[in-house]
């Protein structure tokens, strides 16, 4: 029970369950199929959009380009079926490619630079985003194949949208990357100690570079699930991810200065940050505050993890011998 | 065919402006514990790096088991058999114990995933070998600084590394874990075809576990691979320093019927110190000995205002005073800190070496001119950083650049210029060569002579001994004896022993 105690999806999970049964004992509207089905639309989006920033985290970095790699991936995947009539699957694989490229830029200039990743995310978001409106000239483009609308609204039974189908995917092999693989295991040790991983013999440059690229696979992915769910290719797609994207991670009790990150207390940040927006709805309180909201519930979540790291620095300073 | 597992002969590296080693030889024997000593900026940390491949060396070679070797990263030195032991630096704190010494091999199973059972059960291997009682599934950072140490040592050992080099390793250990370690370290040297290169300023240590000495002054051999039982303490200093040591012992008559300067009554903390009353005379040193733990550090902060007080008093003149920060203190009641941690508390890395050494001084400063200028910083700060021999190239120097005691000397050099009534000084020659340490010595003493009266906080007995008027021992977050101290060191660390061990 302690050891469950200890992990940060557990309390989320517990805020999660009780806070849910709270809203639907206000308003039951709150669990109607409908209501559901939204939930999980919101939820599937969001949860790559964090998986692609948690992994940046977990090396101690920063994205800021998540939200223009997947604008241009959204608008390159409906723009070769539009204009150059391109069939689905050559289209999807032409999109992940562009999110791989997008990240191996990233990660490339970042680990020959030795610039910080903020900065050269925030030139690349600037470089990503002209390219999507240079080649958008800011139109949108409609003409989005039956069946790719189809997937993005579509219902495999009950409430359930065929939507969750890649982002439940893309979780389970996230949670496996990052506590069953060598990779994963590697990226939080660089995360954690760039100089003691170095002196082991992981390599700093494929570390950072393979981040970046699953970062921008997942961007990738993220923006093609967005054009599914909207059914169109507009030039803005990806402009609001950003705040999310450090929000779930952070909520889930990821240290920004990289070494810790959890896959399943991500998605749960998803998950509340889903349930409190739409919650927001149900109770008819205006829009704006969601955002408002979000910020305090960033707060929170940064209050808790400070104040855990102080008990434990305390506890080991402290204690040091006896 | 010689029995020496690494030579290295004729070694010179040149930095600009200063030739870091001359001509300097080191010959490791296999199944040896070997001392590497000299006095900071003899040369030493550039021959580890040397033989640890953080740097290539512009004349001279190495061998390692008669080969001839140069190691382009410290990853390629490490995969030849010699691994640096930090005290915890090496280990990803947030990773398990195991995990940390499997890093390099993770086991995986059929499908290519990593196998924590297997993990758990090979680690456990070398933790056994070290008779190291700990489960492999503990998390590094619940660990003791002692047993992360401790773990760096079963990493190295996983990684078959032959030759393991320490690093001042008991500096943050209590005298229990030393005794410890140094028997696990003549295990491993007899048992596990172990070498191991020392380096330490505490000579007591080299005298109690090394086989052979090699000394450093200049960059050049002041001696090479000497038997030790060639050797006695003075020659030791005499070699490092290059003339004989200076005992410094202060001799003054406090009154101790005269007012408290500072008096603490029944001090409760939040950190757990349980009825501290302790007082302190103008112009008096008093030392405040005990184990790491004992709570000596935290009772200061706790003073300072870092920490909650939750009941007692601090009478300062017979006056109470309430001291809300460290600034408070120094400001208000002209109370100074010099911290045992200079890297995270006491000096500002990015900083010149001015902008720090005077940092204490602005504030009295500003309110005479009501600005600043660095002529007048320097003008304060210049004697004293003279004083103590820092070495720096100018004081636009960034601090982080000078070596760690040239450091300390600075964040000792800022509150000498503050004129303070009280001062604080937490372990102030940790990490100090002998020299430089005499030489804060008769600072320390000088200042208390000119009516600074100080708390003087070191693990040192010998250091303790030489400088206290006074000594309290502490144990467990409470007052446990008090002597005055008639510098004699067989009576007065018997004495002391005697209230830690009751």
């Amino acid at each position: 029970m302690s050891a469950l105690l200890k992990k940060d999806w557990f309390g989320l999970g517990l805020v999660l369950i009780f806070g849910s049964i709270l809203i639907s004992l206000f308003k039951p509207a709150f669990i109607s199929p409908f209501n559901l089905y939204v939930l999980m639309l919101s939820v599937s989006l969001m949860l790559v959009v964090a998986m692609s920033q948690m992994i940046i985290i977990a090396i101690g970095q920063m994205n800021l380009s998540v939200g223009a790699i997947g604008g241009l991936v959204a608008i390159s995947f409906t723009g070769l079926m539009e204009v150059y009539s391109m069939s689905i699957l050559p289209a999807v694989l032409i999109g992940l490619l562009i999110g791989l490229a997008c990240g191996f830029i990233n990660g490339y200039i970042t680990v020959k630079t030795g610039i910080s990743a903020f900065i050269i995310t925030l030139a690349t978001l600037y470089i990503f985003k002209g390219m999507n409106l240079g080649i958008t000239e800011a139109q949108p483009f409609y003409e989005i194949p039956e069946a790719v609308k189809f997937f993005g609204n579509a219902k495999i039974f009950g409430p359930i949208p065929y939507l969750v189908i890649i982002p439940i995917i893309i979780t389970v092999l996230m949670w496996i990357l990052m506590n069953r693989t060598s990779l994963g295991r590697y990226m939080l040790a660089y995360g954690n100690n760039v100089q003691s991983s170095e002196l082991i013999g992981i390599s700093s440059t494929k570390i950072v570079i393979y981040a970046h690229v699953i970062s921008g696979l997942l961007a990738a992915i993220g923006g093609m699930l967005v054009v599914c769910r909207l059914q169109l290719g507009t030039p803005n797609i990806g402009d609001s991810w950003l705040l999310p994207s450090f929000a779930a991670p952070v909520i889930g009790g990821a240290i920004l200065a990289g070494g810790k990150v959890d896959v399943i207390a991500t998605a749960f940040g998803v998950i509340l940050v889903s349930i409190i927006s739409q919650a927001l709805v149900i109770f008819k309180i205006d829009p704006f505050f969601v955002q408002i909201f979000l910020g305090f519930m960033i707060l929170l979540a940064v209050f808790i993890n400070r104040y855990r790291e102080y008990r434990e620095e305390r506890r080991t300073k402290v204690f040091s011998d006896e | 065919m010689s029995d020496y597992i690494l030579e290295l002969n004729n070694i010179t590296k040149n930095f600009p402006g200063v030739k870091a080693l001359d001509n300097a030889n080191f010959r490791l024997k296999k199944k040896s514990i070997h001392a590497l000593l000299g006095e900071n900026g003899a040369g030493k940390s550039t021959l580890i790096k040397i033989i640890t491949g953080v740097y290539n060396q512009n004349e001279g070679k190495l061998f390692l088991n008669n080969q001839e070797k140069s190691f382009s990263s410290p990853n390629e030195a490490m995969n030849a058999g010699i691994s640096v032991v930090h005290q915890e630096r090496n280990l990803i704190r947030r990773f398990s114990v195991g995990e940390n010494l499997m890093l390099t091999n993770l086991p995986k199973n059929n499908l290519g995933l990593i196998d924590y059972n297997t993990v758990a059960k090979e680690s456990k291997k070398w933790l056994d070998i070290m008779e190291l009682d700990i489960d492999p599934n503990t998390i590094v950072s619940d660990l003791t600084v002692a047993k992360m140490q401790l773990c760096e040592i079963a990493k190295a050992l996983s990684l078959e590394s032959k030759i393991l080099l320490l690093d001042e390793p008991t500096s943050s250990l209590s005298p229990q874990d030393t005794k410890n370690l140094f028997a696990l370290l003549k295990r491993l040297v007899a048992e596990q075809d172990v070498s191991i290169v020392f380096v330490s300023h505490k000579l007591e240590e080299v005298f109690e576990i090394c086989d052979e000495v090699t000394v450093l002054r200049d960059g050049k051999n002041a001696c090479e691979s000497e038997q030790i039982t060639n050797l006695d303490r003075q020659k030791l200093v005499k070699l490092m320093i290059g003339r004989d040591e200076q005992i410094i012992k202060s001799k003054k008559n406090i009154d101790f019927t005269e007012e408290n300067l500072l008096d603490l009554q029944s001090i409760n903390t939040d950190l757990g110190h349980k009825n501290i009353n302790l007082n302190l005379k103008k112009g008096e040193i008093l030392g405040l000995y005990g184990l790491v733990g004992a709570g000596r550090t935290e009772l200061i902060k706790c003073v300072l205002g870092l920490d909650k007080i939750n009941s007692g008093q601090i009478l300062l003149n017979n006056k109470e005073i309430k001291i809300k920060s460290p600034k408070d203190a120094l400001e208000k009641y002209k109370i100074g800190y010099i911290s045992e941690d200079r890297k995270k508390e006491g000096l500002i890395l990015m900083h010149d070496v001015l902008s720090n050494a005077g940092i204490t001084v602005w504030s009295n400063l500003k309110k005479i001119l009501s600005f600043l200028n660095d002529s007048i910083v320097y003008n304060k700060v210049d004697p004293y950083v003279k004083q103590l021999e820092v070495k720096t190239p100018s004081y636009q120097q960034i601090v982080s650049n000078l070596s760690g005691g040239n450091q300390q000397k600075i964040s000792v050099a800022k509150w000498l210029a503050s004129g303070t009534d009280i001062l604080f000084i937490d372990e102030p020659t940790v990490g100090i060569d002998i020299k430089t340490k005499s030489y804060l010595h008769e600072l320390i003493i000088e200042l208390s002579l000119k009516g600074t009266s100080i708390i003087l906080i070191t693990s040192d007995m010998p250091e303790m001994i030489s400088l206290a008027d006074r000594i309290i021992t502490m144990k467990d977050f409470k007052v446990v004896g008090e002597t005055i101290n008639n510098h004699n060191y067989e009576e007065m660390s018997s004495s002391i022993m005697g209230n830690i061990h009751e």
